[in-house]
């Protein structure tokens, strides 16, 4: 019953928001941030960060640095922080838990089949995955020639097999198809997340409905840019559409047939929440359009926090993390390449 | 008056014997200092290749790790490079002029997107004409009232609507390793990088026409010499 979860929600949920709190405490500021943007060079990157919560990860790196290594490293931290929140949580906080690695178990799936189709070895691509996106067969996938083996031989055991209903054909796999099964695989994830957590009821199906509807906006704008000029026909880009959120589904319909990025615009402006994100743009740019999300993605995820017994803090923690692993990834680049005068292009200030 | 007459007369005879005498070295400084601009303009030209050829790839670089960060590492990254046998979309052609010995400059031709699977090897060569019309259409010719070229500009445009078919084709394919949809910032890398591999053509057709130049002057100096 919403407003009850104060009674018993600390029962099973209590420590380990208390340890997502203490952890959210730990991301970077922005006096943080802007230490980081006046490094000269990655050795500084890394001696500022030394003093932050990814000190102990970093602090064994040899030089020369790479912005990889750091980028690989402030997951490892983030992996490590989510393991041990999973290992302590029991039902249904670990099944919420684990639904938030199944967009990276998603990604790992296309890159390892990709990989496969672009004969690259199996180890290079395991290497090149993400830590929370793992599985125990996933090496398995470069055996398979077409979706319909995909599944029966290697995600039929995994959490995604539910997922494949929709995209199961004999055909061989190639870059269209790939392309049509990630998304298509993603969209079935998100889907059944928002269901679940609708299940949970109360603070969490709330907060986590927002955020979600948010995300399933955000990919089918994503979706639609970047198809524009492709072969994706108006009907398959409709279908790679979630079937929820604000934009669901009247201006699916729009940006189902929109042709530039100013007609995108015409049909996110109508919806109050992204025209304060569209405003922030001039006509036919579509460059700052991520920041512009992330930043209003970011403001959500804050406030998420502001309430408590809720699952969805857990949520909000790990995409902040992300979010700030994109920050340092971003910085390391532009100081990498002696491009700092960049680097507030695609910096999203957490705090 | 007279005696003044006939020594401007034998003066006069014996300038024009000097004149005469003088023309073929005027002539040679002449050539000597044509070359001498030649030299420098193909240099001015080089340099400023160089510079601009350093912007474009610092701008590809940029826009590349920006694409990364919008589309995840596990969508940009080496491993996903095609490993299997496939054509080259883009040859570089080099003809030697032999007409004239002094001259024997390299000639450095690129043809991009030009995929040999479809046989469309002058598909290319149709691109740098197209470009090579663009270059030569002056803003003045577009005020210009569409009755009086339309029936050549659409013979023009329609060849340049195949071309720049073709050519948007064969990009989406290179990108392709990466994912069928992929970000605006993908692309515009990839038009930077293209843009790179032109600058790089033209850099080195100029270092030929500097090194023809240098060589020419040189000789000239080593026949002052002599």
């Amino acid at each position: 019953m919403y407003g009850f979860e104060a009674l018993t929600f600390n029962i099973h949920g209590g420590y380990l928001e208390a340890i997502v709190r203490g952890h959210r405490a730990g991301l970077l500021t922005a006096a943080d941030y802007n230490n980081l943007c006046q490094c000269e060079t990655l050795e500084d990157i890394k001696m500022h960060l030394s003093a932050t919560e990814y000190g102990p990860y970093l602090q064994n790196e040899p030089s020369p640095l790479h912005t990889t290594t750091i980028v690989e490293k402030c997951t490892l931290k983030l992996v490590d922080e989510y393991k041990h929140m999973l290992c302590q949580a029991t039902e249904p906080l670990s099944t919420f838990l684990e639904y938030i690695t199944y967009g990276h178990m998603i990604d790992n799936v296309v890159l390892i089949v990709t990989g496969t189709l672009h004969e690259r070895d199996v180890q290079e691509l395991l290497e090149k995955c993400h830590p929370l996106g793992m599985f125990d067969s996933i090496a398995t996938l470069a055996v398979a020639q077409n979706m319909r083996e995909l599944y029966r031989l290697v995600l039929v055991d995994t959490p995604l097999a539910p997922y494949f209903s929709e995209c199961i054909t004999s055909e061989d796999l190639d870059d269209m198809n790939i392309e049509i099964m990630r998304n298509t695989l993603y969209k079935a994830y998100l889907e059944d997340f928002y269901r679940f957590c609708q299940k949970l009821g109360g603070a969490t199906a709330e907060i986590m409905s927002d955020l979600l509807a948010f995300e399933a906006d955000r990919r089918a704008v994503n979706i639609t840019i970047n198809s524009i000029g492709t072969e994706l026909t108006r009907d398959d880009r409709r279908k790679l559409y979630s079937s929820f959120g604000l934009l669901y589904p009247y201006g699916h319909e729009e940006l189902a047939v929109s042709e530039d990025v100013d007609q995108v615009r015409a049909v996110m402006e109508k919806y109050p929440p992204y025209q304060s994100i569209f405003s922030k743009l001039s006509y036919g740019e579509s460059q700052m359009l991520d920041k512009a999300f992330y930043e209003e993605e970011v403001k959500r995820l804050c406030l998420a926090f502001e309430q408590q017994f809720h699952y969805g803090v857990f949520f909000a923690y790990m995409r902040l993390r992300e979010q700030e692993i994109r920050n340092l990834m971003w910085i390391s680049e532009c100081v990498a390449q002696n491009q700092k005068s960049r680097v507030h292009d695609s910096v999203v200030f957490i705090f | 008056m007279e005696e003044q007459d006939s020594e401007t007369q034998s003066s006069g005879s014996g300038g024009e014997e000097e004149t005469l005498k003088l023309e073929p070295e005027g002539l040679r400084h002449d050539v000597e200092d044509q070359h001498v601009l030649q030299f420098l303009d193909s240099l001015d030209g080089y340099i400023t290749l160089m510079d601009s050829l350093s912007l474009t790839l610092r701008q590809g670089w940029l826009e590349l790790a920006s694409a990364r960060h919008s589309m995840g590492a596990s969508r940009v990254n080496s491993a996903l490079l095609n490993l299997k046998f496939h054509s080259a979309s883009t040859s570089l052609q080099v003809t030697r002029n032999d007409v004239d010995s002094e001259a024997n400059e390299a000639n450095f031709t690129l043809c991009k997107w030009a995929s040999s699977n479809s046989g469309h090897s002058s598909a290319g060569e149709k691109f740098r004409e197209d470009k090579l019309q663009t270059k030569h259409d002056s803003p003045d010719l577009r005020h210009r009232s569409k009755s009086q070229f339309s029936d050549e500009t659409s013979v023009q445009s329609g060849a340049s609507l195949v071309a720049d078919d073709h050519v948007q084709r064969e990009r989406s394919k290179s990108l392709s390793v990466f994912g069928t949809l992929v970000s605006p910032k993908l692309r515009a890398a990839q038009l930077s990088f293209e843009t790179a591999l032109e600058m790089l053509v033209e850099i080195a057709n100029t270092r030929s026409t500097m090194l023809s130049a240098f060589n020419r002057v040189k000789k000239g100096l080593e026949d002052i010499k002599s």
